[in-house]
């Protein structure tokens, strides 16, 4: 058995008393295809949280095949599993979605975050999250100053259910197989666009204000961050569905005019972004976000990272927008 | 940063790539100090990989507090172990599952060894058990053959899929079932079918003396079998149940009567080697 191998090598962190482990991609040496003893030392690196309770792999092995390509352009990407999640020691509990809600990982990974800059000599790190993880990234990124950016995927400002009741369900399924469900549920969508406007802007009662407070606290400090929305149910491309509260142009009115935030709307996507036209265009999303807000001073794309990001750059099936879908429902639903 | 020894002294995990042909499995060993048996965790395959995680490590966790050696992995190509996914067939993954029982045979070999495989990692398990590795053989949830394990996997990503689909829109699992048919690869939850995946999995099938246990039984003498069909209770370990909340739940109702199996049977095998 080996502890690394070409592109990977396995890690163990001092997660608060928990031992935690993770996967290192180390940048390749461009110019012998081997990877850099340390990977690259003095750059940034990436760094990937659970999302929810998945293994650090993620839906679809995406955040293997993310890790991989942000490390072929320059920048050490490490994949690890918080407490109790994965492969790492603790015990995850029944209440886990509402301890996520509620930033109880963002200690645990801003220790990560701090051992992995000293023991790999990093300036900083981005922190990846993606649904519950990009909520997890949120409250690190407060918590850690070693953090540089923000990558978020299908991030939700509101406090969902981890199970919603058996015969709502089941309500929800009915109205998207029949003709009669369907007319019923835009009237329902209709009737909630109603009590959206006669609200005003003021917040949905389910809204997590402890999440929204730090994110005003990252975003107004110009904290580079990238955020990445996938088609919501019944979703109208990057708008909301008809009735949702629409959170994406709230926090970019929370960002303020010195924001550093990206949107964009990852429409090949589903929600788990597994798909592989989804995960290609999150990787070109990447790519170009990386390069632009971090740029790499003495080190040069490897053929293979250049070839790979120019490619996936016609074929993301994206578009930019500043008013992007808040899909407050979250596809939570459906995991 | 040194690997923490977890809580009881004698729990040791050592997570590592173990060589195979054109790539590595990511192997998880929970190391035991003179263990009574040892088993090698056969997992389900591909997303379902994703879904049961937790309970699966879990179930390793629970076999090593009680003195059982035990080795779980990524099937090649899925999750943590490298290789393309598409280009697996059922035989790189059987032969994953002989190379590893032989090095975790050979750390030991007095130490009875017992094949637990769940879902297509049952088929797997069952088929090298029946070419006469290891010396007991528990079965969860085992399919009649591979394709049955690929329809349950299809079954659930169908599931999810129809959550964002409405009326016309929405595509059934025959209808994704009837393109592989006619030739056209499918993407499920990220890996990409492949049509000889398809194909290939009707006839990659549990053998026949493991239809039931008291088959089994006859057919293996002294090498006992267990095979427990799992409930939704036991889900996501079987179709259904929530991520990030099912699989959080108390599965020890599942995890003692199992672990027992396997003590007796450790009992029994280490009885009749000494006999010998």
């Amino acid at each position: 058995m080996h502890e690394a191998i070409g592109k990977r090598e396995l890690i163990v962190l001092d997660g608060l008393g928990e031992c935690l482990r993770g996967t290192y991609h180390p940048v390749a040496d461009s110019s012998s295809e081997l990877p850099a003893s340390r990977g690259g030392r003095d750059r940034l690196g990436v760094l990937f949280v659970n999302s929810l309770s998945l293994p650090r792999a993620a839906s679809g092995d995406s955040a293997v095949h993310w890790a991989d390509s942000i490390a072929e352009l320059g920048y050490p990407a490490f994949r690890i599993d918080l407490p109790g999640l994965g492969d790492s020691a603790g015990e995850a509990s029944t209440d886990l979605l509402d301890l996520v809600n509620a930033g109880a990982f963002a200690s645990v990974a801003s220790v990560a975050v701090r051992q992995l800059v000293d023991r790999f000599g990093l300036t900083g790190m981005v922190i990846f999250g993606h649904c519950a993880g990009s909520v997890s990234a949120l409250y690190a990124s407060v918590a850690s100053p070693e953090c540089k950016g923000l990558i978020l995927l299908d991030t939700y400002f509101h406090l969902p259910q981890a199970s919603r009741p058996r015969v709502r369900q089941e309500l929800s399924d009915w109205a998207r197989r029949s003709r009669i469900g369907r007319f019923l549920s835009n009237g329902y969508d209709r009737a909630r666009n109603l009590r959206l406007r006669l609200r005003g802007r003021a917040l949905p009662g389910n809204a997590n204000t402890q999440l929204l407070a730090c994110w005003k606290q990252v975003a107004t400090a110009g904290l580079p961050i990238l955020l990445l929305q996938a088609p919501g149910i019944k979703a109208q491309g990057s708008k909301p569905r008809v009735g949702e509260f629409d959170y994406i142009d709230h926090v970019m009115k929370l960002a303020g005019r010195k924001n550093r935030v990206s949107v964009e709307f990852v429409e090949s996507a589903d929600h788990s972004f597994a798909n592989r036209e989804g995960r290609l265009a999150v990787q070109s999303h990447i790519a170009a976000w990386l390069v632009s807000h971090f740029p790499l001073t003495d080190f040069s794309l490897s053929a293979k990272g250049t070839a790979s990001f120019h490619a996936n750059e016609g074929q993301s099936g994206s578009r930019k927008s500043q008013m992007a879908p808040a899909d407050g429902c979250c596809a939570l639903e459906g995991r | 940063m040194q690997n923490k020894v977890e809580s009881n002294s004698q729990l040791q995990e050592r997570a590592g790539y173990f060589p195979v042909s054109g790539a590595h499995l990511y192997t998880v060993l929970h190391e035991v100090i003179d263990p009574v048996a040892r088993v090698l965790l056969v997992g389900p395959f591909a997303s379902e990989r994703h879904n049961s995680y937790l309970p699966w490590v879990r179930w390793a966790r629970d076999l090593a507090g009680k003195n059982i050696e035990v080795l779980r992995y990524d099937y090649r190509g899925i999750g943590e172990s490298t290789g393309a996914f598409e280009q697996m067939t059922f035989e790189d993954w059987s032969q994953d599952v002989r190379l590893l029982s032989n090095w975790f045979q050979s750390r030991a070999p007095h130490v009875p060894l017992v094949l637990h495989g769940l879902g297509l990692g049952a088929v797997l398990a069952g088929r090298a058990f029946d070419e006469g590795v290891g010396e007991g053989l528990l079965l969860w949830s085992p399919p009649a053959n591979a394709n049955q394990a690929l329809r349950a996997t299809l079954m659930r990503w169908v599931g999810l899929e129809q959550i964002f689909k409405f009326g016309d829109d929405r595509r059934s699992a025959s209808d994704y079932i009837r393109e592989l048919e006619q030739g056209s690869p499918l993407e499920v939850d990220g890996y990409l079918w492949s049509v000889k995946l398809w194909h290939d999995s009707f006839h990659f099938t549990l053998p026949a003396a493991l239809a039931n246990e008291e088959v089994a039984a006859q057919a293996y003498k002294k090498r006992p079998v267990r095979i427990v069909k799992l409930t939704r209770d036991a889900a996501p370990l079987t179709k259904g149940g929530i991520v990030g909340f099912d699989d959080l739940k108390d599965f020890s109702w599942l995890f003692s009567p199992n672990r027992e199996w396997i003590v007796e049977v450790a009992s029994q095998s280490s009885k009749e080697i000494a006999h010998a």
